[in-house]
């Protein structure tokens, strides 16, 4: 077990060669780095949803390529392509246009857009079960109230879809976070990379990952309750038999 | 090993079971001797299936004991008012000599019809296989699902798989056969066959616990009729008797409503 | 543009040559993680063993796979048990730890996806079973098990898939599986896409290949297709 050397708590906290504050930072920034991933992924997977659903043969195709790439290629590798190749792009579009090289992105923004490109993939089958999930006949009835096509979507459809929908997207909120941890390897300074570093310079691994482990297990239980309290709140009205 | 004629093949005393707080059976009394038919009747929630459940363990009883042929059942009440079985093999054999017919008939969805009727006799009764598909083949036949060996369930009707359901109880050759609401899940047209596949089976000498909905079916079929209610036996007695008008108020009000 | 085909070409035989390591470790993680599932979910049934199943399940879930092996390969060294131990010349190889950690991490997901499976066996099919007077074991034998492995294959094959691409980031620790090539390569050359489309055909090769093993199966498995 942690040899009783009292260094590593020391190390842990938040007095002068306390780690404390950096942990909680990069905990932070993990936390910016999944939900902005996350929301990347929720208007991309949306658009994706809409394109598989098309009557457009090429943009369902190009849906379902990819769906197929970001499902089937590790994110890792996605990563790595937007954190090494966005410069090279960024300035051979830039010659092209004839502008200055913008230089490199930041480290957030690729790794976000990186997450967010692979999220997309999974919310948008997400996002495709639920659209057909309302039943025909509660849209024939709204039509038949006479509600127009934004009341009928914003009181009937959307709801629906939402408590449908709901516990898939915790799933992928989940891994989203998880994910996020893959962004170390470009050097942002979210919990992955704060917890290495901070290893590598007081020789102290286990105590430094036990601690980043211990934190991300906080980020992924207060987001599990917090969503299957959300879910709680759907249940009120669609039960779990019928009754819709 | 078969029960000696005297000794009652079924003999049920002291039944006793709450769900939560809720009493469902009070308390219930009865024998099955050899070739009898007993139709259980009764209204929803009077605990007549919940009893059924508890004569093979299904449903562990909180109190009271339970004799199949003469071999009690291995349970042992703890103070707490749960039930423990004080020795699985046993049990296991106890149940192995009766066989139950369900309401949702439970075939196994991963067997065909031929590898349902066989499993119990090749894999609890020890019967080789050879010889017990033939018997299948045979059962099969006499519950009119002859050359239905090859299929899966899902490709049957309720009543199909009722039928094949019934060959599968009677492949075991049971001392007592319980059914719990054999017809309740069938469309009309249905009924009329399984009830008269268990006709049969009453008249070959079967021993036989219904539990139905079927009236005019308990009347015709059995020789002893039990009305539940409440968790209770409220009345019981020869079909003549239960349903002539000297019987109970109470069952005569059950039986016509309004 | 020869200079480009032959690049191409180094670089696809240099994948190429990775690809039993990723194969290989993803093979071995599938084998140890199922099995140690099997047992996660076995131990969730005894009371005794039931609570150290539920940690271990939320731990390996609710933490990045990186984590982990970064914990199992710098974490576990720093530890003198394991350091001075008679498993060191094993540990100190970043496969195999890697293969500790993904055995570890996907043991809990495929504990779970069980567990779900479990569940979802219609309780009337465990009720004719006992009714019948089979015995424990009998019944897991000829009732549960082959309705576990149909229910749970979809989801199954789902967290295999998921294997294959989470083997990706043994790279992190050196080994030089068909990410790590392709990584190494992009730091030399700066031919991003290129080799990113290369590594990225690797893997939808081998993903689709499982995906089309695993249909197989499952037609296998349900011979009849649709319902009444």
């Amino acid at each position: 077990m942690i040899t009783d050397d009292p260094a590593p708590m020391l190390l842990l906290g938040f007095g002068p060669d306390g780690w404390g504050p950096a942990l909680l930072r990069g905990a932070g920034l993990t936390m910016a780095l999944a939900l902005t991933a996350m929301a990347i992924g929720m208007v991309l997977g949306a658009g994706l949803a809409a394109a598989g659903a098309s009557r457009v043969r090429w943009l369902r195709a190009a849906a379902a390529v990819y769906g197929l790439v970001f499902r089937g290629v590790p994110e890792l590798l996605v990563v790595l392509l937007l954190y090494f190749g966005t410069p090279g792009l960024l300035a051979a579009g830039a010659a092209l246009l004839g502008l200055a090289d913008p230089g490199s992105p930041p480290a957030f923004l690729t790794g976000s857009i990186a997450i967010g490109l692979v999220s997309a993939a999974y919310q948008a089958e997400v996002f495709r079960g639920g659209m057909l999930a309302v039943p025909r006949g509660q849209i024939e009835a709204a039509i038949a109230a006479g509600m127009s096509p934004a009341t009928r979507f914003r009181r009937v459809i959307a709801p629906q879809v939402l408590h449908r929908v709901l516990p898939p997207l915790g799933n992928i909120w989940q891994f989203t976070l998880k994910d996020s941890a893959l962004v170390a390897v470009t050097g942002l300074s979210e919990l992955m990379r704060v917890s290495l570093v901070a290893a590598g310079s007081t020789r102290q691994p286990f105590a430094f990952f036990a601690a980043a482990m211990v934190l991300y297990l906080v980020l992924t239980s207060a987001s599990s309750a917090l969503f299957r309290l959300a879910e709680a709140r759907g249940m009120r009205w669609a039960g779990g038999t019928g009754g819709v | 090993m078969t029960a000696q004629s005297s000794e009652p093949v079924l003999r049920a005393r002291g039944i006793t079971k709450s769900f939560g707080g809720q009493a469902v059976l009070k308390g219930i009394d009865l024998d099955a001797h050899r070739g009898d038919v007993v139709a259980i009747l009764g209204g929803s929630g009077s605990g007549k299936s919940t009893f059924l459940r508890c004569l093979n363990l299904l449903e562990m009883p909180d109190a009271g004991t339970i004799a199949i042929g003469g071999t009690a059942a291995p349970l042992r009440y703890d103070g707490k008012g749960g039930a423990r079985v004080t020795d699985a093999r046993a049990l296991n054999a106890l149940r192995a000599r009766t066989a139950m017919v369900f309401q949702n008939f439970n075939l196994w969805a991963h067997m065909t019809v031929i590898d349902n009727v066989i499993a119990a006799p090749v894999h609890v009764h020890g019967v080789p296989r050879a010889a017990a598909i033939d018997r299948a083949h045979a059962l099969l036949d006499k519950v009119g699902m002859a050359g239905f060996a090859g299929h899966w369930p899902r490709q049957l009707s309720g009543g199909q798989q009722q039928r094949v359901a019934i060959a599968r109880a009677l492949a075991t050759d049971p001392d007592l056969m319980l059914f719990d609401e054999p017809t309740s899940a069938l469309d009309p047209e249905r009924v009329r066959e399984v009830l008269d596949l268990i006709r049969a089976l009453a008249d070959e000498g079967r021993t036989m616990l219904i539990v139905t909905h079927e009236m005019a079916f308990a009347r015709d079929v059995s020789g002893q009729v039990v009305h539940v209610r409440d968790g209770a036996i409220e009345s019981m007695g020869p079909p003549e008797a239960m349903f002539g008008p000297d019987a109970s108020p109470v069952f005569r009000a059950f039986l016509s409503p309004g | 543009m020869s200079g480009d085909l032959a690049f191409l070409a180094d670089t696809t035989l240099a994948i190429a040559r990775a690809v039993p390591v990723t194969v290989g470790l993803f093979a071995a993680s599938a084998v140890g993680a199922t099995l140690l599932g099997g047992l996660l979910v076995m131990a969730q049934t005894r009371r005794g063993t039931r609570e150290c199943a539920r940690l271990w399940i939320f731990v390996f879930r609710g933490t990045p796979l990186l984590l982990q092996i970064f914990m199992v390969y710098y974490g576990l060294a720093a530890l003198g048990p394991i350091r001075h131990g008679p498993l060191w010349a094993a540990f100190r190889e970043p496969l195999f730890c890697a293969f500790v950690a993904m055995t570890c991490c996907c043991s809990a997901y495929i504990a779970e996806v069980c567990r779900a499976a479990l569940a979802a066996i219609p309780a009337g099919q465990i009720e004719a079973a006992l009714a019948s007077g089979m015995g424990r074991w009998t019944r897991l034998r000829l009732i549960v098990l082959p309705q576990l492995v149909r229910l749970a294959l979809p989801a199954y094959g789902n967290e295999l898939v998921m294997m294959i691409k989470s083997t990706a980031l043994a790279s992190t620790i050196t080994v030089m599986d068909v990410t790590g090539v392709a990584g190494q390569v992009i730091a030399h050359s700066y031919r991003t896409l290129d080799v990113f489309c290369l590594a990225a055909a690797v893997y939808l090769g081998l993903t689709g290949a499982l995906t089309a093993a695993l249909r197989y199966v499952e037609r296998r498995l349900n011979p009849v297709e649709g319902t009444r």
